[in-house]
C-alpha cells in the first residue's frame, strides 16, 4: 500500500489549492469589476465605470462603489451615476452559474452628472437641435402686394387657359383634317350621278332591270357605310367638345384655388392660431417622448434577452456554439430561475425636485422563466419642487411575443419656473412660474406605443412678446398669454417605438383664436377679395379668346349635320325608288315572279 | 527541449515502476484532453499527489495532450453533443443538472463531455498499452540500445553529460 500511496502529496495539493484559491481572492474584485464595466458597455453603448468591486464569500454579496453610467449621445455627462451598489448573492445558486440576487440596495443614484473624461466608445454624431431652433408659424398682418404676388406667382388658372387654348387649337386642326377625308360634296355628286344612272336602266328591259337590281344594292351600301363612319366621327367630335368644355369648367372655378392657395401661402388663415399649444410645447414633450422610447429600446434587448436563445418546451435546448467553447446543453429544472435575477431592488434617487425613494421587483433577463414581470414604484413627498410624485409601472416580457408594458406618473403641486416656451424672434414666449398636476398613462404593446397625460396647470406667469412691438397680432396674442392665469393640457402619444405622433390641445388654442382669429380672418377675406379681383382682370382677356375659340368648333359641328343629313336625304330618295313591273308581264316564265320581286331592300 | 528528453530518458530508464509511469501518463490524458479549470482536472490533481504516480511523466503528458487536445477539439464537440443529446441519457443528464456539484463540473458542454468521455474510454487501454511497452523496452530495447553505434555517439555527446549530471544530482 505504502508503494502507491504518497501522504506528503496530499499536503502539497493543499498547498497548491491554497495558492490558486489566494490567487483567486486577491484578484476576483478586479475580474468582476472589468467584467461589469465590459458588459454593461457593451450593452449601454457608452462607458460604464466602477472605482471599485468588492465581492464576500461569507456570506456571498458583491458591493459596487460609484457606478457611472454615460450618456451615449453626451459622453461628457452620466445618464445614471450610483454612489454605491450592495447585494446579496445566493451562493448555492451562484455555484450553479446563477446569479440571483435576494435583495439589491442602490443608494445615492442621480442623473446628468457631468464626467470629468469622455465616455465615449464610438464617434458620436452631432446632434440635432430640437427645440432651440424652431420659429412659430404665426399669421401675417400684412397684406402683401396683390399685383407683385400675380406678377411672381404661377397661377394655376393662367397654367390651364393656356393649356386649353393650345389644345383648342391642335384640336380645330385636327378636326378640319378629317372633315376633309370624310365623304362630302363631292362624294354625294357622285352618288347623285349613280341614282340617274339607275333610272335610265329601269328603262332599259328586262336585262336592264335586272343589272339595276344589283347596282342599287351596292350604292345602299356604300352610301350607309360612307353615312357610319359620318356618324361615328360626329360622335367623337361631340365627345371631345365636351371633354374640352369640362375643362373649362374646370378654368373657371381655377381663380378660387388660387386665391386659397395664396391665402394660405402668405399666411393669412387663422388655422396656424387653431393649435398653438402643440406649437408652444408639442416639441418639448415629442422630445422626452423620444429620449424614453430611445432607453426603452436600450433595455428591450435585457428584456427578452434569455428569450433569443430559448428553443423549444420540451427536450433539451442548445446554445449557439462558439469556437473552442462548445455548446451548452441545458436540461430542465426542478425548481427552474433564470441565470440572471434580482428579487427585489431599493433604489434612491436624488434628483433636482428632491430624493426619490422606490422598489423594483424582479429584475431578470428571462422572465418566461421567472413567470414574472418587472414591477416597479417609486413616489415622493415634501419634495424641493413638487408637493408630491408617484411612478408605478411594468414591464412584462413573461410572453414575449405578448409583451405587454405599462407606467403611469402622477405629480401634484409641481413647480413650473423659468420654462422657455418660445425662442421664436418675432414672439417669445417663457413660463416664469406656476403650478402643474401631471397624471400621465403609457402603454407599449410590442412595438405599439399609446400615451395619454394631462395636466392642470395653475397660478401661471406668462411673459410673451417683445418690448417695443408694432406687430398688432403679436401685441394682441401677447396681452391674451399674460392674462392666462390657468390653463388645462391634454396630450396624446400614439405610434411605435420608432415614429411617434404626439398631439396636444389645451384652452390656450382658444384663448389665441379669441384674441386674435377675428382680425386674421378680415384681413385674410379683404387680400381674398383684392385677388379675386386682381385675377379675374388678369384673366379677362384669355377667357374671351377661349371662348372665341369654342365658336370655330360651331362650324365644324353644322358641316358634319349637315353631311348626315344630306347622305341620310340620298338614301332615303334611293329606298324609294320602285322597279317598274309592266315589262315583265310578257316575259314568259317572269309573270310569277313580277307578282311578288321587289328589290331585296 | 533537451532537458525534457533527458528527463525522459532518464524516467524510462530508471528504477521507476512501470505502472507509476503509465498512471501519470494516463492521469495527464484525462487532464491535457480535457479544459484543464474544470472540476475533475481537481481530482485529478489530488489523486496525482496523493498516489506514487510518476510527475516527469504527468507533465510531458500534460503538455502533449493540452497541444493535442487543440487538434481534436472539433471531434469533442461532435462526440459531447451526440452523448448529451441521446435520448436514453437524457434522464441521467437531467438529474444530474440538478445536481450543484456537476453544474460546477460545467458536465452539459459539449467539450467537457466530449474530451472526459474520449479521455476516460481511453484510460485504461493506454494504461496497460504503455506499461507494455516500458516493460518491452527496458527488456529488449534498453540493452541493445545501449551497444548501438547512434547510442555510443549520444552517450559523447552533451545531451547525455545532461542526462549524468541530472543523475549525479539525484543520486547525491
Amino acid at each position: 500500500m505504502g508503494k502507491w500511496i504518497r501522504w506528503w502529496g496530499l499536503g502539497a495539493f493543499v498547498v497548491v489549492a491554497a495558492i490558486l484559491g489566494c490567487v483567486w481572492i486577491f484578484f476576483v474584485d478586479g475580474w468582476v469589476r472589468s467584467l461589469i464595466e465590459e458588459a454593461g458597455t457593451e450593452a449601454v453603448g457608452a462607458k460604464v465605470e466602477l472605482d471599485a468591486a468588492d465581492l464576500s464569500l461569507f456570506p456571498a454579496g458583491l458591493t459596487l462603489a460609484r457606478v457611472q453610467v454615460t450618456d451615449p449621445k453626451k459622453p461628457m455627462t452620466n445618464a445614471v451615476e450610483i454612489a454605491q451598489v450592495s447585494m446579496g448573492l445566493d451562493g448555492l445558486n451562484l455555484l450553479r452559474r446563477k446569479i440571483i440576487v435576494e435583495e439589491m440596495v442602490l443608494s445615492g443614484v442621480q442623473v446628468g452628472t457631468p464626467r470629468v473624461t469622455s465616455g465615449a466608445t464610438r464617434e458620436v454624431s452631432p446632434q440635432e437641435e430640437e427645440s432651440d431652433m424652431f420659429s412659430i408659424d404665426l399669421p401675417s398682418l400684412e397684406v402683401p402686394d396683390v399685383k407683385h404676388i400675380l406678377e411672381q406667382e404661377d397661377l394655376e388658372t393662367v397654367r390651364l387657359i393656356e393649356a386649353l387654348k393650345a389644345d383648342l387649337k391642335r384640336e380645330k386642326d385636327v378636326w378640319k383634317s378629317r372633315l376633309k377625308e370624310l365623304p362630302g360634296k363631292a362624294q354625294l355628286a357622285e352618288y347623285k350621278k349613280r341614282v340617274k344612272q339607275l333610272k335610265k336602266a329601269k328603262k332599259g328591259g328586262l336585262k336592264g332591270i335586272l343589272g339595276g337590281v344589283g347596282e342599287v344594292q351596292a350604292l345602299k351600301q356604300d352610301i350607309e357605310q360612307e353615312l357610319q363612319s359620318l356618324k361615328g366621327a360626329k360622335k367623337e367630335f361631340e365627345e371631345k367638345i365636351v371633354l374640352l368644355r369640362t375643362r373649362l369648367e374646370q378654368v373657371k372655378t381655377a381663380p378660387k384655388r388660387d386665391i386659397q392657395h395664396l391665402k394660405a401661402k402668405y399666411n393669412l388663415s387663422p388655422q396656424g392660431l387653431a393649435n398653438m399649444s402643440q406649437t408652444l410645447l408639442g416639441g418639448e414633450i415629442g422630445s422626452w417622448v423620444r429620449q424614453g422610447a430611445m432607453w426603452y429600446e436600450r433595455a428591450k434587448p435585457f428584456l427578452e434577452g434569455a428569450h433569443a436563445l430559448r428553443g423549444g418546451e420540451a427536450g433539451p435546448e442548445v446554445q449557439t456554439p462558439l469556437r473552442g467553447k462548445g455548446m451548452n446543453v441545458h436540461f430542465n429544472e426542478a425548481h427552474p430561475l433564470p441565470d440572471f435575477l434580482i428579487r427585489k431592488t431599493t433604489v434612491s434617487v436624488n434628483l433636482d425636485l428632491g430624493d426619490l425613494a422606490g422598489t423594483v421587483h424582479n429584475i431578470t433577463s428571462d422572465q418566461p422563466t421567472l413567470g414574472l414581470p418587472i414591477t416597479f414604484t417609486f413616489s415622493g413627498d415634501q419634495l424641493k419642487k413638487v408637493k408630491s410624485v408617484a411612478l408605478e409601472g411594468a414591464l412584462n416580457h413573461v410572453v414575449p411575443t405578448d409583451s405587454k408594458d405599462h407606467l403611469t406618473v402622477q405629480a401634484r403641486g409641481y413647480e413650473l419656473g423659468n420654462i422657455v416656451l418660445s425662442k421664436d424672434a418675432k414672439w417669445p414666449v417663457a413660463l416664469t412660474s406656476g403650478l402643474g398636476d401631471v397624471n400621465m398613462k403609457a402603454e407599449i404593446r410590442g412595438e405599439v406605443l399609446a400615451a395619454t397625460g394631462g395636466a392642470t396647470l395653475t397660478n401661471l406667469n406668462l411673459v410673451a412678446g417683445k418690448e417695443g412691438d408694432t406687430n398688432v397680432l403679436t401685441k394682441s396674442l401677447s396681452s391674451a398669454v399674460t392674462d392666462i392665469s390657468r390653463l388645462s393640457l391634454q396630450a396624446d402619444v400614439k405610434g411605435t417605438l420608432d415614429q411617434q405622433d404626439v398631439s396636444l390641445s389645451s384652452d390656450l388654442d382658444r384663448i389665441l383664436q379669441n384674441a386674435a382669429g377675428k382680425m386674421v380672418r378680415e384681413l385674410a377675406t379683404k387680400f381674398g377679395t383684392e385677388l379675386q379681383s386682381a385675377i379675374s382682370a388678369k384673366i379677362a382677356e384669355p377667357m374671351q379668346e377661349l371662348k372665341k375659340n369654342f365658336s370655330g368648333f360651331d362650324s365644324i359641328a353644322g358641316d358634319f349635320t349637315e353631311r348626315v343629313t344630306q347622305h341620310n336625304g340620298i338614301l332615303k330618295n334611293l329606298l324609294e325608288k320602285k322597279l317598274p313591273t309592266k315589262k315583265l308581264k310578257g316575259l314568259k316564265g317572269l309573270e310569277k315572279l313580277s307578282d311578288g320581286l321587289k328589290l331585296p331592300f | 527541449m533537451i532537458k525534457l528528453l533527458a528527463k525522459l530518458l532518464r524516467v524510462l530508464n530508471s528504477e521507476t515502476e512501470p505502472g507509476q509511469i503509465s498512471l501519470g501518463f494516463c492521469f495527464a490524458l484525462i487532464a491535457g484532453l480535457t479544459p484543464l479549470l474544470s472540476l475533475h482536472n481537481f481530482v485529478v490533481l489530488l489523486l496525482v499527489c496523493f498516489l506514487r504516480v510518476n510527475f516527469a511523466a504527468f507533465l510531458m503528458g500534460l503538455g502533449l495532450f493540452t497541444g493535442i487536445a487543440y487538434l481534436l477539439d472539433p471531434l469533442f464537440h461532435h462526440l459531447g453533443l451526440a452523448v448529451l443529446t441521446a435520448p436514453a441519457l437524457e434522464g441521467i443528464w437531467t438529474s444530474l443538472y440538478q445536481s450543484v456539484w456537476w453544474r460546477l463540473e460545467y458536465f452539459n458542454n459539449s467539450i467537457v463531455m466530449g474530451s472526459l468521455v474520449f479521455s476516460v474510454a481511453l484510460f485504461v487501454p493506454v494504461l496497460f498499452l504503455s506499461n507494455l511497452l516500458i516493460r518491452r523496452y527496458r527488456q529488449h530495447i534498453l540493452a541493445w540500445v545501449q551497444k548501438t553505434k547512434i547510442m555510443q555517439m549520444f552517450k559523447a555527446s552533451k545531451l547525455y553529460e545532461t542526462y549524468q549530471t541530472l543523475s549525479a544530482w539525484r543520486n547525491g
